[in-house]
């Protein structure tokens, strides 16, 4: 059951009204006389807190986010006005009729643009359009000046949708025998949106229940607090029954999460032999009109930063990276989160630099690779990769793909036949990170641990509660394994709960590739704890010396006997005459985990992807797509296989296809899967997938996370591939989606370059 | 608004409704009839979630009036329970992990039955292209497509 499936006795449907103009002073909403009480504006809500969002930095500038627009509308489709009727088609009926009136301004469209002197500004007490702006630099900075050799290239990665296919919902009522309000919320944390909440609500959290029932994809898109979902449960507050609000597509596209949007100028400094140095230049992140609370899109900044380097040994990093406010929908965060744009931009980087020097793509990489014997090894930008095989990574993927056998068709190909180009893309995926990582970066929630309650039931039956929010990624699968590991029974005899505070202990939710390390953990320790107790209470009932017995199968045995969880639960939680002298009676234990290290763990991988280019079309078409990846210990392989294969689609995704273009006025220019370009079956091929095994040292089992990983590489190694088809005349591909138009201009001009200059020689 | 009468067999049952003319076959479905395997992902015919069968012809409910389904046999997931094809693939997309988070799968359900029936022995190619209407955005599709050749593997001539 998903959030638009709930029905509640007296459910009313809201649609909002929504600015049709990107920047404006907006002067008046008139409400439709006969229809006044069923409208609200920002007005009808005095007692609404605007909640503080972004990095907790004196630095960051704040872009207060209220629930419907006040005194000013900063992007097309931002809330201005709620209508609610019996039917979501009354309420948009209900919607037309109120009346809007804008003073238009002019729209801040481009991230590099709106940071020029002169720019029009979205706040006007910011000094300029910067949420806020820093420099990263480490290393030997006299790199720069002394490197024998630099290329410098312009990268883009542009502005799409997170679009889960289930769209964002709220259902929300106030529970009258329970006093609280009870929120249905399509999210992936439902205990932080309970926080954000109670905040903006000004209620005691006590008071707000958040259920997430079945959520149809996140992605990172449902891990934001969003203006709507504020005013829904605002609404239901005033009007005494049940209102919901289901987005629609139009809104999705329009209003709901932005993502990607990265701009690079960037100059690589290298040693004639291939030897990458530094990199340094100016990072741009597009991160739309408002920070979304809690923590906004600004780790974009720093992340794409901080993983230029990539998984290469470098020796210098300086990178000036700018966090701009424009008149387009907020940014947050997207599967891969900011390492899409970093690895699209080193890696393209490094053809580029193989390309100039003469060198193949994959000798490039080998020359420059962190090697398993220099592990762990701290990137020039901070970062500690742990455990792996880079080299062997590459190396696998490059058996996997055939290089040589690319390299004979494209030397065979003639006149008129298909360009082929090969393509290759390694990629780190951080996860695990708690406190040390999160506070560094002033996070205004601190996701350091995960949370579970485990128990068992009198009849030995086993029910799992954890604090995070399964979305597709298995959880009921994996947690259960797990459980099953610890406490030596069929996963089948244990249930795995989540999605509702009233009932699950506190956790941060699914996000960040980290589920598997923290839930997985705090499910692993927690049970071990139950184990435990299970172990003492059936040495006493067989009468034996604890150290003596042992669990399996369900049971408790010693070298004379046994006795059944159903047993031992029987005791502990109905028959506390049989337990040990002394000791509690139930079985149940709250646990939380982070791993001994917090800086986070590093899954990697290598994507080898081989593509067909139409010359006359520009049209791309993917013949063969190949990774080679790692992410430790695998709980489910196949739940492993389908985050790798699921996460490249929606790579593919931003490298080939999906964009939400702007006008010069700030109107988006995709609003419907019409001009919204979704990868369909058609498009998406079957990924053959090679693992390796490198355990991580300090999280349980050795698990790394796997669920971003896929969704990073692919525009690099897509984009490597196109250029590959046009080596011979130079062309750089360097803007995603590689749409035919973007593909063929760039091929056009870099064939007139090439016969231009034919013709000098000549 | 003026509303309109219509008597819809909906999974074999005959309702009779009173509806607005603009009102589509999803919202009559999900709304009126409560029948919430019929999933909406865009409302505009582009993601295939909403796919039912009108009279046995595949049908985006979403682009259908519920006044056009006056005296038609509307079948929803719901009404494919106790069906053994449906049942088959149920069993095949399961075993495929063709689904993450689900929301797709009734549409996916509803073509790859569509599809069986018509062919017993599709290709990949076939699969995809049966497939190009509908968007999943969890699994990358080739779960779902190996769960489609798995379940037409499986299907006996007299099926």
């Amino acid at each position: 059951m998903f959030v638009a499936d709930v029905r509640l006795p007296g459910l009313q449907d809201i649609a909002f009204v929504r600015s049709g103009v990107a920047h404006g002073r907006l002067l008046s909403v008139n409400k439709p006389a006969d229809d006044r009480e069923r409208v609200f504006t920002i007005d009808d809500f005095d007692d609404l807190n605007v909640l503080e969002a972004g990095p907790e930095l004196e630095a960051f500038r704040q872009s207060p986010y209220p629930a419907l627009a006040s005194g000013k509308v900063r992007y097309v489709g931002q809330a201005i006005a709620a209508c609610v009727a019996t039917t979501r088609a009354r309420a948009e009926d209900l919607a037309e009729r109120v009346e809007v009136e804008i003073d238009e301004l002019p729209a801040v469209v481009d991230a590099v643009a709106a940071m020029q002197p002169g720019s029009p500004r979205l706040f006007e007490n910011w000094a300029d359009n910067a949420f806020i702006a820093r420099t990263i630099s480490a290393g030997d900075l006299n790199l720069f000046s002394a490197s024998p050799m630099r290329l410098k290239r312009r990268f883009r990665m542009n502005r799409h949708a997170t679009v889960s296919l289930e769209i964002r919902g709220v259902v929300a009522h106030w529970d009258a025998r329970l006093e609280e309000l009870v929120v249905h919320l399509s999210t992936q944390g439902g205990h932080v949106m309970r926080l954000g909440l109670a905040r903006a609500l000004g209620l005691p959290e006590n008071q707000v229940r958040v259920i997430a029932p079945d959520v149809g994809g996140g992605f990172g898109g449902k891990n934001r607090l969003l203006p709507e979902e504020i005013a829904v449960c605002a609404i239901a507050l005033k009007v005494g029954h049940p209102v919901r609000w289901i987005e629609d597509r139009r809104e999705h596209l329009l209003a709901s999460v932005h993502c990607r949007d990265h701009h690079y100028d960037l100059t690589v400094c290298f040693e004639p032999d291939g030897t990458l140095l530094g990199i340094e230049g100016d990072v741009h992140i597009d991160a739309g009109a408002y920070a979304l609370w809690p923590t906004g899109s600004f780790m974009e900044a720093s992340m794409a930063a901080g993983n230029l380097p990539g998984p290469y040994r470098m020796k210098a990093l300086r990178v000036n990276t700018f966090t701009v406010a424009t008149n387009k929908a907020p940014m947050g965060p997207y599967r891969g989160v900011a390492r899409p744009g970093a690895c699209f931009a080193i890696e393209r980087m490094v053809d580029e630099v193989a390309q100039h020097l003469g060198i193949e793509p994959y000798e490039m990489r080998k020359r420059n690779l962190v090697k398993r014997t220099e592990m762990p090894y701290v990137t020039v930008a901070g970062l500690k990769l742990d455990t792996g095989d880079y080299h062997d990574s590459l190396d696998t993927a490059a058996k996997m793909i055939d290089i040589s056998a690319i390299r004979r068709r494209q030397k065979e190909r003639k006149p008129g036949e298909p360009r082929v180009g090969i393509g290759f893309a390694v990629y780190t995926e951080q996860s695990g990170h708690g406190v040390v990582e999160w506070s560094k970066r002033k996070s205004r929630v601190v996701p350091g641990y995960e949370s579970a309650n485990v128990r068992m039931l009198p009849d030995g039956s086993v029910n799992i509660s954890v604090g995070v929010q399964n979305h597709g990624q298995g959880h009921e699968t994996t947690l259960a394994q797990i459980a099953a590991h610890e406490l030596g029974i069929d996963p089948s005899q244990i249930r795995i709960r989540y999605g509702d505070t009233a009932t699950t202990p506190f956790g941060f939710g699914t996000f960040a590739s980290r589920s598997i390390v923290f839930a997985g953990g705090a499910v692993g320790v927690t049970s071990r704890r139950l184990a435990e107790k299970i172990r003492l209470i059936g040495a006493h009932l067989l009468q034996a010396a604890p150290e003596s017995v042992r669990i399996e199968n369900g049971a408790v045995l010693s070298d004379s006997g046994s006795v059944g969880f159903g047993e031992i639960a029987r005791a502990a939680n109905i028959r506390q005459e049989m337990l040990p002298e002394g000791m509690e009676p139930l079985l149940e234990f709250t646990g939380t985990y982070e791993p001994k290290e917090s800086a986070g763990v590093f899954s990697y991988g290598t994507h080898a992807v081989v593509v067909e280019v139409d010359e006359a079309t520009g049209g791309v078409k993917i013949l063969d797509y190949a990774v080679s990846e790692d992410c430790g210990t695998m709980i489910n392989p196949m739940i492993v296989d389908g985050q790798v294969q699921g996460g490249i689609s929606q790579g593919i995704g931003t490298g080939l296809y999906e964009e939400i273009p702007f006008n010069a006025d700030g109107q988006p220019l995709a609003t419907t899967f019409g001009e919204y370009m979704m990868p369909c079956a058609t498009e998406i091929p079957t990924v053959r997938i090679a693992h390796s095994v490198t355990p991580a040292l300090v999280t349980e089992y050795g698990v790394k996370g796997v669920g971003e990983g896929g969704a990073i590489a692919p525009p690099a190694a897509l984009a490597n591939a196109v250029a590959d088809a046009f080596r011979d005349c130079k062309a750089s591909f360097n803007e995603t989606p590689l749409t035919p138009r973007r593909v063929w201009e760039a091929a056009q001009a870099a064939m007139t370059r090439m016969e231009a200059a034919a013709e000098t020689r000549a | 608004m003026k509303m309109t009468e219509i008597s819809v067999r909906v999974n074999g049952v005959a309702m009779k409704s009173s509806v607005e003319p603009r009102t589509s076959l999803a919202d009559y479905v999900r709304e009126t009839c409560g029948l919430t395997a019929t999933h909406l992902g865009c409302e505009h015919g582009a993601c295939g979630a909403c796919t039912v069968l009108v009279d046995d012809v595949l049908t985006r409910s979403c682009l259908k009036f519920a006044a056009m389904c006056d005296d038609r046999h509307v079948t929803t997931l719901e009404g494919l329970a106790n069906d053994p094809l449906t049942d088959l693939l149920r069993q095949c997309f399961h075993e495929s992990h063709a689904l993450q988070c689900g929301f797709c799968t009734p549409g996916m359900l509803m073509a790859a039955r569509d599809l069986l029936r018509r062919n017993m022995t599709p290709d990949e190619i076939t699969v995809r292209n049966a497939l190009a209407g509908h968007i999943c955005r969890c699994t990358g599709y080739s779960g779902i497509v190996h769960a489609i050749l798995l379940a037409a593997s499986r299907l006996k001539p007299d099926d």
